[in-house]
């Protein structure tokens, strides 16, 4: 739905004429090495507009792949605390937005809506065992938000000239590897005219990515080689210590 | 430094982790127990995905418990016989319980069951243990010959058929109860991730009247097999383990492990079993707290549909 918008927009945007927008990313992939602890992407982009006139707002957004979450509720069941009830929603991994000023500045809610602009205007399309899968959401961008994975930035796009402006995405240590997208938006006057979206591949690389794929391809022989591993370093272990003693 | 762990997808301070691989290595040493129930919860603690931290902590055991096994046989404190009867039933028991474990996790009450096995486990097995060596100990001091192994006093043991000769133990008995003792502490290892030797040692002390310097050797050996088992079975059923952070983990343990055997060896068998069951009934007591007090968030997150 959201992204039949987009690839409306992107065809009707040149009909805007008035102001339109050329984007591009720092790097196009993140790769995950051993001692990857977290990075980050600069989005960055001009605004060809033909007048003098009043230049529109920017938002950056990033979006990792969708997954589908599990939040469960504890309850107070015989004095101790446990699993009750729990919803189910399909929402993206890692979801970043900024922008050049707050987000209710910008556009209306539906619009904002429309784009899905803003953690609290994500479809998250949830699913309760108790009915109402209010709390539920919020219960899951407040424990993404602490990790770092859902971030909002209200005026985290800078502007460097009248018409070039920059962001800084965060990509923390504990983003799921997969094809992520970078969409930038151009509203004017409440409305968008001009966007742009980029692939961003995160990805394990090297050894890392080496031990991975072999747990997932092979994991009978995986976990044989951990446990070979283990006891060989067990058994390494005691030939030190009787050098010693 | 940091390091990424491919599995859990998460990068960690290594010196944090090496120093847990340590302790926990230590303890294990000094007990005979493989401290799967001391590093499970810390690794959890730290931030590790609790699917990780078990079937990683499965294989950590098993390296550890390596060294200390080959550190017992030059002793000769190991009964490979009876270490042998029960690691058989127990790869059974493990069987069943990963099974067991992935019935809970359908339910959304893998946490409970693991929880609230611990509190109860840790608990009763932490209270005996407790008491008894309190006891001993008392009665030392009174200056009586209280040994622990009562020889010649027969209990309902020595009545059950299939006896066989357990030369190293010094015990005739019959081989139902290692066998349902070591099946229960297999059902333990796949459902919480542990070696189950904190309750193979005082099962092996109280129900067989086994000696108490063979209990640490062969409870290590059983142990050994059982979490090597778990392990793969984590491996292929659920992806979960971390060989990254099993490294590390090891490193640290077999180390920590070494010096704990010697200072094992200097303490006394009832100041062991009353240090153990502090220990044991401090990590009972901490989880219980944990299930009893209302968590700061009611709410939590777990991906897929599980």
């Amino acid at each position: 739905m959201k992204r039949a918008a987009l690839a409306l927009l992107l065809l009707a945007a040149p009909a805007f004429g008035a102001e339109s927008l050329t984007s591009g990313l720092s790097q196009d992939s993140v790769e995950i090495t051993s001692n990857y602890n977290g990075t980050d992407i600069i989005v960055f982009g001009a605004i060809e507009e033909p007048g003098e006139g009043k230049i529109g707002d920017v938002v950056v957004i990033v979006r990792g792949p969708d997954t589908l979450m599990t939040v469960r509720r504890k309850d107070r069941i015989a004095g101790i605390w446990m699993n009750d009830a729990r919803a189910r929603v399909v929402v993206p991994s890692y979801y970043f937005v900024s922008a050049t000023k707050p987000l209710a500045e910008i556009a209306s809610r539906d619009t904002l809506s429309r784009y899905e602009v803003g953690i609290s205007h994500l479809h998250a399309d949830p699913e309760a065992s108790d009915g109402d899968p209010g709390p539920y959401v919020a219960a899951l961008v407040r424990a993404q938000a602490r990790s770092g994975l859902y971030r909002e930035s209200p005026s985290g796009v800078e502007w460097m000239s009248r018409t070039l402006f920059r962001a800084r995405v965060p990509v923390p240590a504990s983003v799921p590897p997969g094809s992520y997208n970078v969409e930038v938006y151009l509203f004017h006057q409440g409305d968008v005219v001009s966007a742009q979206s980029w692939p961003l591949y995160i990805d394990q690389t090297g050894f890392e990515r080496r031990l991975f794929d072999f747990a997932g391809s092979s994991p009978l022989l995986y976990g044989v080689s951990t446990v070979l591993m283990a006891v060989l370093l067990g058994w390494g272990s005691t030939f030190f210590f009787r050098r010693r003693a | 430094m940091e390091i990424y762990l491919p599995i859990a997808q998460m990068s960690v301070h290594w010196l944090a982790i090496l120093a847990m691989g340590f302790a926990v290595g230590f303890l294990s040493g000094v007990f005979g127990i493989g401290g799967g129930f001391l590093l499970t919860p810390l690794l959890i603690f730290y931030g590790i995905p609790p699917g990780v931290a078990v079937a990683t902590t499965a294989s950590q055991v098993s390296g550890v418990t390596f060294s200390g096994v080959l550190a017992h046989w030059k002793r000769r404190t190991v009964d490979f016989k009876m270490g042998g009867v029960m690691m058989v039933a127990g790869l059974f028991g493990t069987a069943f319980g990963v099974w067991l474990f992935s019935v809970f996790r359908r339910m959304g009450q893998a946490e409970f069951a693991v929880s609230s096995s611990y509190v109860v486990l840790l608990g009763t097995v932490g209270g005996i243990m407790l008491n008894e060596s309190v006891r001993t100990w008392r009665a030392q001091r009174r200056g009586q010959s209280a040994s622990l192994r009562r020889s010649g006093q027969h209990n309902w043991i020595h009545g059950l058929p299939l006896k066989m000769r357990f030369r190293q133990s010094r015990l005739y008995i019959s081989a139902i109860p290692p066998v349902v003792l070591g099946f229960a502490v297999g059902i333990f290892s796949g459902l919480l991730g542990v070696g189950g030797a904190f309750i193979m040692v005082p099962a092996m002390i109280y129900l067989l009247r086994m000696p108490t310097n063979v209990v640490v050797g062969t409870s290590l050996f059983q142990v050994l097999f059982v979490t090597a088992v778990a392990t793969i079975l984590h491996a292929v059923d659920n992806h979960t383990v971390d060989i990254v952070l099993a490294l590390i983990l090891i490193l640290g343990g077999v180390f920590g492990v070494q010096y704990g055997v010697r200072a094992g060896a200097k303490l006394r068998g009832e100041q062991l079993r009353f240090l153990l069951a502090l220990l044991v009934l401090a990590v009972a007591a901490r989880l219980f707290y944990e299930m009893a007090m209302r968590p700061a968030d009611l709410y939590s997150l777990s991906s897929g549909a599980p």
